[in-house]
């Protein structure tokens, strides 16, 4: 005879299976993308630390040789400190990832500088501060957790403002220091799953349809990362087929000329 | 009343509706918010970084919502979903972008929350498809958080 407690399992395991079984046979194994068009929503950029976190488990990266000290100019147009906001955030992973706590203790400060150039700076001032802090312990986990509340804070506090435009700046410029040192790294080490991690077409045509919405904004930089843009979309944009490392240096080039455009006065 | 007073005043409490709905709506997806973190919750202590940005928005019974999502291989993903409306039903599944079904086979519904779990085969756009399968309210408030390790 089956003991209660076993036949209580059992009846537990087999519900649990149908439900799955259930749930599973709701689902449908295909659907059509094309029909999708009309409900989908913008994407979410990805941080440069969920790459960094991709290319962690290729192999061992020297995060050291990537730290940036260079500060980057005083500028006044709100555009090109969105742009430079995103740059130091995303340096601020790169820090992290270093374990750099120096580093990552003046780019808490950096960040708080600049967000107080774009006016967010009263919706910074705590994360700032947490990051200094939590780079003291060297709490890694508590700093990059800060680094993506401080940069979602940023953009809801410009989205808040309708200064939804700096807001995008704001992951254009994380995103490109992220590929920047995505790119050095992969073109020091080259591997084909270290290239593919560059495979992001629907993510550039967002930055590029983003960019040709800001007219306004007659900044030669600007205008400089649109043409980049186009440069590198047919690099990335290979379906199926593998990203060699010729076009993985070739973004490397781009993106360290326009980092080193985003960081200096025209 | 002449024209003008009927104008300001019909103006005045229009805006008045508006500054007091405003917050009522947006307390309720970041309700939505805070159930999708509380489904999260469990899965920080295994070592996910759960992600500050969301998505969210309200669906009808039977309504659907896709997002796309920038994924990368090497990288294991959850999405939560949640909704504070405390009867509905809510699913969330995850294709790649040939619209294949990408999950894994644990994810799970609860109600008004769900889950689902990807290892990305392929570094690339994925889709991942919120709906309310069935809600007492007219409109559900929805937000979807995500994590990655």
């Amino acid at each position: 005879m089956i003991p209660f407690t076993k036949y209580l399992k059992l009846t537990a395991v087999a519900l649990i299976g149908l439900t799955l079984c259930a749930q599973g046979a709701r689902t449908p194994q295909h659907i059509d993308i094309k029909q999708l068009s009309k409900t989908v929503e913008d994407v979410v950029v990805p941080l440069p630390n969920e790459i960094f976190g991709a290319l962690n488990k290729l192999g061992a990266v020297n995060w050291k040789e990537h730290v940036r000290s260079d500060k980057g100019t005083n500028f006044t147009e709100r555009p090109r400190i969105a742009l430079l906001l995103g740059t130091v955030i995303a340096d601020g992973f790169v820090a992290v990832q270093a374990e750099d706590a120096a580093a990552v203790k003046e780019i808490g400060q950096r960040v708080l500088a600049l967000a107080k150039g774009i006016g967010v700076g009263n919706s910074i001032t705590p994360h700032a501060k947490a990051i200094i802090e939590a780079a003291d312990k060297r709490n890694w986990e508590a700093v990059r957790q800060e680094l993506d509340r401080t940069q979602n804070s940023v953009q809801q506090a410009m989205n808040e403002v309708h200064d939804e435009k700096l807001s995008q700046l704001v992951s254009l410029g994380g995103w490109l220091r992220g590929t920047e040192v995505l790119t050095s790294v992969v073109t020091k080490h080259f591997s084909t799953d270290g290239a593919e991690l560059l495979h992001q077409p629907d993510l550039l045509s967002y930055f590029q349809t983003r960019l040709e919405a800001m007219p306004e904004f007659k900044l030669p930089i600007i205008r400089e990362i649109e043409d980049a843009l186009v440069q590198v979309k047919p690099l990335i944009d290979v379906g199926n087929a593998r990203i060699p490392q010729e076009s993985v240096r070739k973004i490397n080039e781009i993106t360290t000329r326009l980092g080193y455009g985003i960081v200096t006065r025209d | 009343m002449n024209a003008f007073v009927k104008t300001l005043l019909c103006t005045s409490s229009l805006l008045t509706a508006l500054v007091v709905l405003q917050p009522a709506i947006l307390a309720s997806v970041d309700d939505a918010q805070s159930f999708a973190l509380q489904a999260a919750e469990p899965y920080v202590k295994e070592g996910f970084q759960v992600r500050e940005d969301y998505w969210g928005g309200d669906l009808g019974s039977g309504e659907k919502k896709a997002v796309r999502q920038q994924l990368f291989k090497g990288n294991e993903y959850w999405f939560w979903l949640g909704t504070e409306v405390d009867r509905a039903k809510v699913s969330v599944h995850i294709y790649d972008s040939d619209g294949k079904l990408a999950e894994e086979s644990d994810g799970w519904e609860k109600g008004h929350f769900a889950a689902a779990h990807v290892i990305p085969k392929t570094t690339g756009s994925y889709f991942i498809i919120v709906s309310v399968e069935e809600s007492p309210e007219e409109r559900t408030h929805w937000a979807l958080v995500y994590g990655f390790r």
